[in-house]
């Protein structure tokens, strides 16, 4: 099982600007101070290798999406998308060259609710337009269906949902139900935040198990129902997990705003036994340098709790692959 | 959990003892509500929580502090948490709980 990040920030979509580019590439050249490089394969190993993180790349600005990949695509087995935030773009066009190489032209898309930046990406998926392509969108909400054919209406965007070419259809999962789909099973857990939200649990032949839980708020009148959360991240090879702000923002400025801590996203898998978790949905005002050491404080609080095995805490960026 | 309360200068002084985890929140958190009551009787209306005798404390310990705090705000009772140890002061840190509620190094510096 292979998981691909194609979209990580949180609400909005975010663009680094020149300055701060300008910045990262004066630490950059503080960092190499008397140093030469032989030529640009050895500068991209030292930007690759010596620099830290926020200085040589970006936790990326696209808003959610997140590729699964299980199972064995080349002999058919379809593709998996977690929400159509911005990052869909990319994805879409590099499944069409993958497409191109013989893939499935089917798409699995699961939505963990249907709030713009969580949709935004779907005009600009550029398989919905391929006549051979097959997309089942299958999610926790009745609207879902509603809610794309509505951000594509002409007040809003000028190519109308029916222009699409591809076959689209609609499916209303269950919570309590085990789906087969594809490659893996899913099953579904409600989650609370404006107008809902649903986590996803997937699991592969080989027993591999990503769940994605993202804009997700747990609140502090309901911690007696985090038993049931923990039990869902039960023994995850990876969890996904919305960890927006900090745990004191989660329960003060920003009470009811639908998103969870780290803090609280690391109490969870300890609970559940999950063996890595990934921080996602990046708070959009963040820079690269806030989620490093956002991602840093998150690692040594993993350490100071900790009571059973490590969990290894990740922090998801755009083109981030993770290999299970 | 080990729970023990005295007053000092009119104000009450809360101290748990251990570690709060999701085994001892649920008694962390009515120990709290309790001492806010005890505190919103006191001549000093404050509540001190000190922390000395605590190891270590996860989110549901921190958000029993939270809901405290509603209820003390309320009362108009005063909290503060006195004299953590390494470890919770940098649990304070890294939620931004720093941030949310005063924190000394002494029961005196909260008084």
């Amino acid at each position: 099982m292979l998981v691909r990040f194609w979209g990580t920030r949180g609400s909005l979509p975010v663009a680094a600007t020149a300055s701060i580019v300008q910045d990262k590439v004066a630490h950059a050249l503080l960092a190499a101070s008397g140093r030469s490089f032989a030529d640009i394969e050895e500068a991209r190993s030292f930007a690759r290798n010596e620099l830290d993180f926020a200085t040589s790349g970006t936790f990326g600005g696209a808003t959610t999406c997140v590729e699964i990949e299980a199972g064995d695509p080349a002999n058919g087995d379809p593709y998996i998308i977690c929400d159509m935030g911005s990052g869909l773009r990319g994805f879409g066009l590099d499944a069409m060259r993958r497409c191109g190489q013989g893939h499935a032209r089917v798409y699995h898309f699961f939505m963990s609710h249907l709030h713009w930046d969580h949709i935004m990406g779907f005009p600009f998926f550029v398989p919905a337009f391929d006549p051979n392509a097959h997309i089942i969108i299958h999610a926790g909400h009745e609207d879902a269906e509603e809610a794309l054919r509505r951000q594509q209406e002409e007040i809003s965007f000028p190519v109308k949902f029916d222009w699409l070419r591809a076959k689209i259809e609609f499916r209303t999962l269950k919570v309590g139900e085990t789906y087969q789909i594809g490659a893996v099973q899913v099953e579904l857990m409600e989650q609370h935040h404006s107008h809902s939200s649903f986590g996803y649990r997937f699991t592969d032949a080989e027993g591999k198990v990503v769940v994605f839980s993202t804009d997700s708020e747990h609140k502090m009148d309901r911690m007696e129902g985090e038993a049931d959360v923990e039990q869902f991240f039960g023994n995850a090879d990876l969890v996904i997990c919305d960890t927006m702000y900090s745990l004191a923002d989660s329960v003060s400025m920003k009470e009811d705003w639908g998103h969870s801590s780290n803090i609280v996203a690391i109490d969870l898998c300890h609970g559940g036994r999950a063996k890595r978790l990934a921080l996602f949905h990046h708070e959009p005002v963040y820079s690269d340098a806030d989620i490093a050491r956002m991602h840093a404080e998150s690692v040594r609080y993993e350490e100071l709790t900790r009571e059973h095995d490590p969990l290894e805490v990740l922090c998801a960026y755009d083109g981030l692959e993770v290999s299970l | 959990m080990q729970w023990s309360s005295t007053e000092q200068q009119g104000c009450v002084v809360a101290s748990p003892d251990g570690r709060v985890d999701e085994a001892t929140a649920e008694a962390f958190t009515e120990h709290l509500a309790a001492s806010v009551t005890m505190a919103a009787d006191s001549p000093g209306k404050k509540l001190i929580v000190d922390f000395a005798g605590l190891d270590y404390m996860s989110s549901r310990g921190l958000r029993a502090l939270t809901l405290a705090k509603r209820q003390a705000d309320a009362a108009g009772v005063a909290m503060a948490l006195a004299r953590p140890n390494e470890v919770m002061r940098e649990i304070l840190a890294i939620s931004r709980y720093d941030k949310l509620f005063a924190v000394t190094d002494s029961i005196e510096a909260a008084i």
